[in-house]
């Protein structure tokens, strides 16, 4: 995909340079942009919703994006690559199934609380590896054997989820200690944990994709793979590992779904949550090469806005998440629009 | 040109269908029937003609997802509408209305994609969401089964009949014929017509499409316009098959249409593409899932064999393609 010579485009925002530390920090046009959408969104739901602006409210949207939040990171990073990862939902689930099946089997049941939560600490590390493993075997279909990233992700989509279905019998396991829904349903300092995670992720995403050597060949990557390639950057290997880095998202994910509905299934999503986490990659401006950790951040607070305020303006009437659907549908059209004016009809490659 | 036909994508995966339906033969006989075969067809109709819808889109370099939501919309909204007026003639009034809101719902996909230039992937994925948004919300929410009187009796609608030793009486659905000419209509266009080289030239090299003449717009609007109406057909097609309207129809299943598309041959860059592999894709995608209950696999394991499938279906050209280059001088273009 190659960008217009255009200096409009790539130039940031004319702002004074901060001082010391914050040198390097620009905030460029999109994330403003985004900001000011999120805002006027925010605004808009407190002034019709009476009771959205609450601290019950908020904090109930605290709990409710980190899932999607930490998801749509595992996307990004496939995106940001020049590929997409269709399986996140599918590990995400794999991973919860089978560190809530070792909680299960292995946690004893009269043990203490000290115990059990080294118990909960191994399934969080066997659920990570799972996440691991799984983007392991998209990195070798990928970058290794070459089969384009959204054929490979939709085949392993199927192979993880089957795996999980066999797996379960498709059922859904419970009977966790009391201890896990620590990360999916409690505050510290008022705040859901749960969004402390997110956070935490997304700060170490931005510093991955920004502040290291991998990041910076990641973006060169997906900004053209030929020259990646001749310029000495091993393809192969920062494809796995940023599939690695998307499996090991997922399967956060996974944990944090499995702390707040304290159950694991194989079914949990499905093909739509996926497509949601890309619909809010495409808002937040991420494409091959190019794409600010910030501006996923606040693209799954915009949607979490959209998705509170619309169920509770329209809790009277049936469907409000249908309504939802619709205008979210309609608000990306008009941000692509408006973002093409915006930018003064720069070309954009297809 | 025998030894051309045999290195294409297309010939691999008829070789893969037919080692496939052997295989499955050979542990249950009882696949190896007709009713076997006019039933993967009968299932196969509407992914037949929505994959000739997309495909040439995919041609011409543009993924898309939303046509399931075109189908869906159009085949419940029109349903619905009928409904209220108390209609109960035929299905011909229903691929009128259909394919008229689907041809509206192309165009205005297509004048998204070439007024802004916006990627088709992300206006598609806008549009799957508003259009089952728009069917549940303002439409309805739940699966409607009161057909109208004239259409009762066209699901059993049987081209040809024949009895069957496992099943007894089966036939293969008229509606096949849809299919067929409209497979055989986008095959012309794509070969005899200036439109349908002209999605070869854009799925190849857009810039050197515009600067040969192509009207680049033009070719989008109408490869839209198409993909609509045939999107909607497939939807009102398949309300009558199965005797009920979703809302939902097709929700979870843009991504299987599209592997089915790509298995069979297509470059998902452009470029590239068949009505005879989209054919046999489709074709493969359904005997897969046929030959799985045939077999006997426990329920639950079906899914991870498919998965394992898929997985070594898609390494096949990706490993060829690897092959190919290693043999390439160096000079050609990456």
């Amino acid at each position: 995909m190659t960008q217009g010579t255009n200096e409009k485009s790539t130039a940031p925002v004319h702002r004074k340079p901060l001082a010391g530390a914050f040198r390097r920090v620009r905030v460029s046009s999109e994330t403003i942009q985004l900001l000011v959408l999120a805002v006027i969104l925010f605004v808009f739901f407190s002034i019709i919703v009476e009771k959205f602006l609450t601290v019950r409210s908020i904090t109930s949207m605290g709990f409710q994006m980190p899932e999607l939040g930490v998801l749509t990171l595992a996307m990004m990073i496939s995106i940001y690559t020049g590929g997409i990862n269709l399986s996140v939902n599918a590990t995400s689930n794999l991973a919860a199934v089978l560190a809530g099946f070792f909680m299960v089997k292995f946690i004893p049941k009269d043990a203490a609380g000290a115990v059990v939560t080294l118990y909960l600490a191994v399934a969080f590390l066997i659920a990570i590896a799972v996440g691991w493993l799984c983007g392991m075997v998209n990195g070798l279909l990928i970058g290794y054997v070459g089969v384009p990233p959204i054929l490979a992700t939709l085949a392993t989509m199927t192979l993880f989820t089957g795996i999980s279905t066999g797996l379960t019998g498709g059922a859904t396991v419970t009977g966790f200690p009391t201890q896990l829904s620590v990360i999916g349903a409690q505050t510290i300092l008022g705040i859901p944990i749960p969004f402390l995670i997110f956070v935490g992720f997304t700060i170490l995403t931005y510093i991955l994709l920004d502040r290291t050597s991998f990041g910076f060949k990641a973006r060169l990557l997906g900004s053209n793979p030929v020259a990646a390639e001749f310029s000495g950057i091993d393809n192969r290997a920062i494809l796995m590992g940023a599939y690695m880095y998307s499996g090991i998202l997922s399967a956060v994910t996974g944990l944090l779904i499995m702390g707040r509905t304290m159950s694991a299934a194989y079914e949990y999503g499905t093909t739509t949550y996926v497509l949601l986490t890309i619909l809010i990659c495409v808002l937040a401006n991420v494409n091959p090469g190019m794409g600010r950790v910030i501006d996923v951040f606040i693209a799954v607070v915009i949607l979490q806005i959209l998705s509170t305020g619309f169920q509770m303006a329209l809790s009277g009437v049936r469907g409000s998440t249908f309504f939802k659907d619709f205008a979210w549908g309609i608000l990306l059209i008009l941000v692509f629009v408006a973002n093409y004016f915006i930018r003064g009809r720069r070309a954009q490659s297809s | 040109m025998l030894k051309k036909i045999i290195r294409t994508q297309e010939f691999i995966v008829f070789l893969i269908l037919v080692a496939l339906s052997l295989v499955v033969g050979i542990i249950n006989p009882a696949f190896f029937s007709i009713s076997t075969l006019f039933d993967t067809l009968r299932a196969s109709i509407v992914y037949f003609i929505m994959s000739f819808g997309v495909l040439p889109l995919m041609i011409a370099g543009g993924v898309d997802i939303s046509f399931v939501a075109i189908a869906a919309m159009t085949s419940y909204t029109t349903h619905m509408f009928l409904l209220k007026l108390g209609y109960e003639g035929g299905t011909l009034l229903y691929f009128l209305i259909a394919g008229a809101m689907g041809l509206l719902a192309g165009l205005l996909m297509g004048f998204l994609v070439t007024r802004f230039n916006l990627p088709v992937f992300n206006v598609s994925l806008a549009l799957y969401t508003m259009w089952y948004g728009f069917n549940l919300f303002f439409i309805g929410a739940t699966a409607n089964f009161d057909l109208p009187k004239g259409t009762v009796g066209y699901y059993a609608r049987f081209l040809i009949t024949a009895q069957d030793p496992y099943v007894g009486q089966t036939g293969l659905h008229v509606s096949i014929i849809y299919a067929v000419v409209i497979g055989l209509f986008v095959w012309w266009m794509l070969k005899y017509t200036i439109i349908g080289r002209g999605l070869f030239a854009i799925g190849g090299n857009k810039e050197v499409a515009i600067r040969s003449g192509f009207n680049v717009n033009f070719i989008w609007m109408v490869a839209f316009a198409l993909m609509g109406v045939l999107s909607a057909i497939a939807g009102v097609t398949q309300g009558f098959l199965s005797r009920y309207f979703n809302p939902v129809l097709f929700i979870t299943q843009p991504l299987d249409v599209l592997a089915a598309i790509i298995l069979g041959g297509a470059s998902i860059t452009g470029g590239r593409g068949t009505v005879i592999g989209t054919t046999l894709g489709v074709l493969l995608i359904q005997i897969i899932n046929r030959a799985l209950i045939l077999t006997g696999i426990p329920v639950q394991w079906q899914k991870l064999v498919v998965g394992i499938i898929l997985v070594v279906f898609t390494s096949i050209p990706a490993i060829r393609a690897q092959r190919a280059r290693r043999f390439r001088r160096t000079t050609e273009a990456a």
